[in-house]
């Protein structure tokens, strides 16, 4: 767990799978997560009140499963990767109480451009009956080797 | 079109309409390194650019910097202010009185019960790091797609939204969707 190396744009080759992390979603860690990240909406934390809305149960809210994403692209791309931009984050599923949300992904595509070395990943989010998250595009910079 | 659909009509005109301009709307907190070691606890993110600030300097970063994710954080305002209540009923599912969420108020949409995020593309411009001031500065219609799901009716809208600092330099540009709308009966 962490942030054990660094990639270098060189290194990475179009298809290269990234590694998944998994991310049960229990009560309490959906209270502190809203509770953290401020997303306070009772639909996050109160069953009862998450079914009035339509939804089957409490479900994980959007900064908590960004933030599944970022952890998965950082412990992939290491210390000295940014990231420049996320689309299609789109939220197909409600990832409910009781799930365990996956992240998966892999390299599309690496260019130059402007002195920044560039690399997009595809990127989503499964639970135990389909992909939830996504497939969305992470843009990152990756520095070239010394 | 549908009765209900035609409801929506004014937002569909207002495509392309910037209900903010020129206002910023400030997030409640400034980046704090506390509430950034509280971001990470639930994500169990180990990552030393949060929260060890020598790490963050050979890295390049002025003070420990924020997790990307945390964006959204710093810019929701505060649920609660001097003055306010908003715990004024002690029924078991009574939310606070008004979400502060980041979601444009207008009389033009019908007044939808409910929301939820669905879709969000953030370009990062600058890094967020401790003692940075996050605010929203407009917010543009993109679209309104009047929808029948399986949770109710209502639309999809998308708002761009430019985030600045407390220097009113740029951090970011965000194009968030949501979805309003009336549950089934059941």
């Amino acid at each position: 767990m962490g942030v054990k190396q660094q990639h270098y744009w060189e290194d990475v080759r179009i298809g290269d799978e990234i590694p998944s992390l998994h991310f049960p979603l229990s009560v309490a860690r959906l209270v502190m997560a809203a509770g953290a990240n401020r997303d306070l909406n009772s639909i996050h934390h109160n069953s009862e009140y998450a079914k009035e809305t339509g939804a089957p149960d409490m479900y994980a809210n959007i900064i908590f499963l960004y933030g599944m994403w970022e952890r998965t692209v950082r412990e992939f791309m290491g210390l000295s990767g940014t990231i420049k931009s996320v689309k299609e984050f789109r939220m197909k599923v409600f990832n409910t109480v009781g799930e365990t949300v996956v992240t998966k992904g892999f390299v599309k595509k690496k260019w130059q451009e402007n002195n920044e070395s560039l690399v997009e990943l595809q990127i989503w989010s499964e639970n135990s009956r389909s992909v939830t998250v996504g497939p969305g595009q992470i843009i990152i910079t990756l520095p070239k080797r010394p | 079109m549908e009765d209900w659909k035609k409801e929506w009509q004014p937002m569909i005109d207002a495509i392309g309409l910037n209900f903010n301009e020129g206002r910023k709307q400030w997030g409640a907190d400034s980046v704090e390194r506390g509430s950034i070691r509280q971001f990470l606890e639930p994500l169990e993110f180990d990552c030393p650019l949060h929260y060890d600030k020598a790490a963050a300097n050979e890295y390049g970063y002025s003070d420990v910097v924020a997790p990307y994710s945390s964006l959204f954080t710093w810019l929701i305002p505060p649920y609660w202010e001097p003055g306010m209540g908003v715990f004024n009923r002690a029924e078991r599912n009574t939310p606070v009185t008004e979400l502060p969420l980041l979601v444009v108020s207008t009389d033009l949409a019908p007044p939808t019960p409910f929301y939820f995020a669905t879709n969000v593309e953030v370009d990062y411009i600058k890094p967020m790091t401790v003692g940075d001031r996050l605010c929203r500065v407009g917010d543009v219609l993109l679209s309104c797609v009047p929808k029948e799901t399986k949770v109710g009716r209502g639309a999809f809208l998308t708002w761009e939204t430019k985030i600045q600092n407390e220097k009113d330099e740029l951090v970011a540009k965000i194009r968030l969707e949501t979805y309003h709308y009336f549950p089934h009966d059941k």
